[in-house]
């Protein structure tokens, strides 16, 4: 065994608690979802227990344990958009050192965030849900017309949706150009 | 010299086989008769001795009372659960309570928990490994579903303990099969495991990329299986038989055996051929003495009717595995099959159909298993891996979400499902009454909001904490599944960082001192049927 990768490796175990979970992965907050993913799998290579299962030393063993733990850790938050957009704000933040790891409220805002969203999206008025859903359909079955009709009735409850804005610029795209009715 | 070798055992509910690395590659064991999977039935003979595999398995029938089969489909199980009541019903040896709502088996005079009966099974293999490699072999990885909860797991790794074996790791049986066919040559694919055993259903999603085997999801059923697909011949077979004779064979518990013996009998054939002709000779009797015999086709499309919801219910699975990880059918690289029942033409046309994809062939259903546990406990017993690397790495994750009962029936999670393991993480815990000296928490494993829907783990108890005013001690609870998927709970104050003492208040497994009786137990058991264990 190198006596390096001992030393190396029980500085890293204590130091776990002063670095980010980028830091863990050997990464810039700045890294790509693709980088992310491939200095995960770098890093199971180099801490995964199973490499030092066969080693004697026990001590070396916990640490390496220890390290893995956190570098899944670090994996389950920063391969997820929405808690990596948290956390590299909130590690950038002033309370830095109380966010190095991802906590159980962090995890609540998140979510708490995520269904906000959903709900801004789909309308946060009933008649504006209630358009909105009959234009989704309309859209859906290609009547195009429909769906314009629906999509200005919803804004008309919610000028501000960004969601019924763009299906209404898509429904002005898609409906017949030339109108042959008569008036 | 017994310290370098480590063999890979398939521990499954029907059939249980055992292999090893020879040579850098994977094979399996063979027994005196040169049979390449044993039953996992367990006789127990009049002499005292133990039959255990192959010949163990005719004893269902001549000697139902004292030969235990299908013990995994009770492992790790609490009493009052519904697997129990269904086992109960159906097998002919008796299925008692044991301490804290454990399940245990009575044969005679005998009470056997269930780790105990597989660990007989156990010992069968390693009897069988030793014999083999003509060496004392005393260290195993052995399989599990994917889907076995922490209680399952942690009872399967007891039986490896009172079989004398150190259990080197639990793995689970999909990733194993993956393994075993070796991918990661560089490019990366994205495969499918389809695991269609004789009591579960497991779907994993890999993803292998050089020497990373990555489990982006994994779903399963814990109630489907080859089992299953007999039980509906055999609710064909009786029904018709009521029709003609008016007695319903399920009525008598060795009528009920015979059936399914003549409905695995007919499933097997149906599928190699495509026909198969049933015929049992004195079924049973009728009131006035007279004896009937069972006699019956199965046509393959009839067949196909039968069981056609049952494979359809397969592809339900595949579906929330696929959407876990964020993938459609269309993405999958490659599909392997796992498990006896998928040589059946109708699963593998199913699958086909499912994938458009032909599935992976050229390693036996029965026997990929086995082959991928013993690739990985060479892995783990490779001293050199240290410095040079390992072959593969094997990245699991936790199969069901961890959660946390609390007030009015709600379970909290946790740890989510599809998370990498080993992981720990932490909780807060607060007291709720002025004085307050010891908390509990009730873990669970399951998909479901409602504790009650979920499976239940065990309850905690922690001491030994600061005692103050209510809301003002914390304690931080920490959660750690290991690379096992077995759950540990440790707990501490928040503010002074002391360790609380844990105690499992509740729990269906074996403490310390039940598993080393077990094993001086099962050491000094004979098994018939070798010339020298």
């Amino acid at each position: 065994m190198d006596p390096f990768f001992s030393i190396e490796v029980e500085t890293l175990s204590g130091a776990l608690d002063q670095i980010d979970y980028f830091a863990v992965l050997k990464l810039t907050a700045a890294a790509t979802p693709g980088e992310i993913r491939a200095a995960y799998h770098r890093e199971s290579r180099l801490y995964h227990p199973d490499r030092y299962a066969a080693v004697e030393d026990t001590n070396l063993r916990n640490h390496v344990g220890r390290i893995y733990r956190r570098i899944n850790e670090a994996w389950t938050v920063l391969r997820d958009d929405a808690r990596r957009c948290k956390y590299a704000a909130d590690i950038t933040g002033p309370d830095r050192a109380g966010k190095l790891r991802f906590t159980e409220d962090d995890e609540a805002e998140v979510k708490e965030a995520r269904k906000r969203r959903a709900a801004e999206q789909d309308g946060q008025t009933p008649n504006g849900r209630k358009f909105f859903a009959a234009a989704q359909a309309d859209a859906q079955a290609g009547r195009w017309e429909a769906a314009e009709r629906n999509l200005r009735l919803a804004l008309a409850y919610e000028p501000a949706n960004e969601r019924f804005k763009e299906l209404l610029s898509q429904a002005e795209k898609n409906r017949p150009k030339q109108d042959f009715r008569i008036k | 010299m017994s310290d370098d070798i480590a063999v890979g055992i398939d521990l499954g509910t029907s059939y249980s086989a055992v292999a090893t690395v020879l040579s850098g590659k994977p094979e399996v064991l063979t027994n005196e008769w040169g049979e390449r999977t044993h039953a996992s039935v367990v006789s127990f003979l009049e002499d005292g001795t133990v039959l255990v595999g192959n010949s163990a398995k005719r004893n269902i029938i001549t000697n139902a009372e004292n030969t235990i089969y299908s013990a995994k489909r009770l492992i790790g199980r609490f009493f009052f659960s519904d697997e129990v009541k269904k086992a109960q019903a159906v097998m002919p040896y008796l299925i008692v309570e044991g301490p804290n709502n454990g399940v245990r088996v009575q044969v005679g005079e005998k009470v056997l928990a269930i780790p105990e009966v597989s660990a007989l099974v156990l010992k069968e293999m390693k009897a069988i490994a030793e014999t083999a490699l003509g060496r004392e072999v005393r260290r195993a990885v052995i399989t599990c579903p994917a889907y076995f909860n922490d209680n399952q797991r942690q009872a399967t790794k007891d039986a490896g303990r009172i079989a004398g074996l150190e259990v080197l790791r639990i793995i689970n049986e999909p990733t194993a099969a993956a393994l075993a066919y070796g991918f990661g040559k560089d490019v990366s694919q994205r495969i499918c495991v389809y695991d269609l055993g004789g009591g579960t259903f497991d779907v994993s999603i890999l993803e292998i990329g050089r020497d990373v085997f990555e489990v982006i999801a994994t779903a399963g059923d814990t109630y489907l299986g080859g089992d299953d697909f007999d039980d509906r011949i055999m609710a064909w077979l009786a029904d018709d038989f009521q029709a003609a004779h008016g007695i319903d064979l399920r009525r008598n518990k060795f009528c009920l055996q015979m059936l399914k013996e003549a409905g695995e009998k007919a499933k097997i054939e149906v599928g190699r051929n495509g026909q198969a002709t049933i015929h049992v000779e004195g079924i049973c009797q009728t009131p006035d003495g007279k004896v009937l015999d069972l006699s019956q086709s199965l046509g393959a499309d009839a067949f196909n009717r039968m069981v056609m919801d049952l494979v359809q219910r397969t592809f339900k699975v595949c579906d929330e595995a696929l959407q876990s990880a964020r993938m459609t059918a269309s993405d999958i690289d490659a599909v392997i099959l796992v498990g006896a029942p998928t040589r059946l033409p109708i699963v593998r046309q199913s699958v086909r159909h499912y994938f458009q994809k032909d599935p992976m062939a050229g390693i036996d259903p029965d026997e990929v298993v086995a082959q991928g546990a013993a690739i990985q406990a060479a892995a783990l017993t490779n001293r050199g891996a240290a410095v040079s690397g390992q072959v593969s790495y094997l990245l699991d994750v936790t199969p069901l979400t961890l959660r946390v009962g609390t007030a009015g029936g709600w379970a909290e999670a946790i740890i989510e499902k599809n998370t990498p393991i080993p992981i720990e993480k932490s909780k807060t815990f607060t007291t709720s009454r002025d004085g307050q000296d010891r908390v509990r928490i009730r873990v669970y494993q399951g998909e479901s909001k409602r504790a009650d829907e979920c499976e239940f783990l065990g309850e905690f108890e922690f001491s030994g904490f600061r005692v103050g005013y209510r809301g003002d001690v914390q304690i931080q609870v920490t959660f750690e599944i290991d690379s096992n998927g077995i759950v540990n709970v440790s707990a501490s104050d928040s503010e002074t960082g002391q360790k609380a003492s844990t105690t499992i208040r509740l729990s269906s497994g074996l403490s310390e001192t039940d598993i080393l009786s077990a094993a001086d137990r099962n050491a000094e058991v004979v098994l018939s049927g070798h010339a020298a264990s």
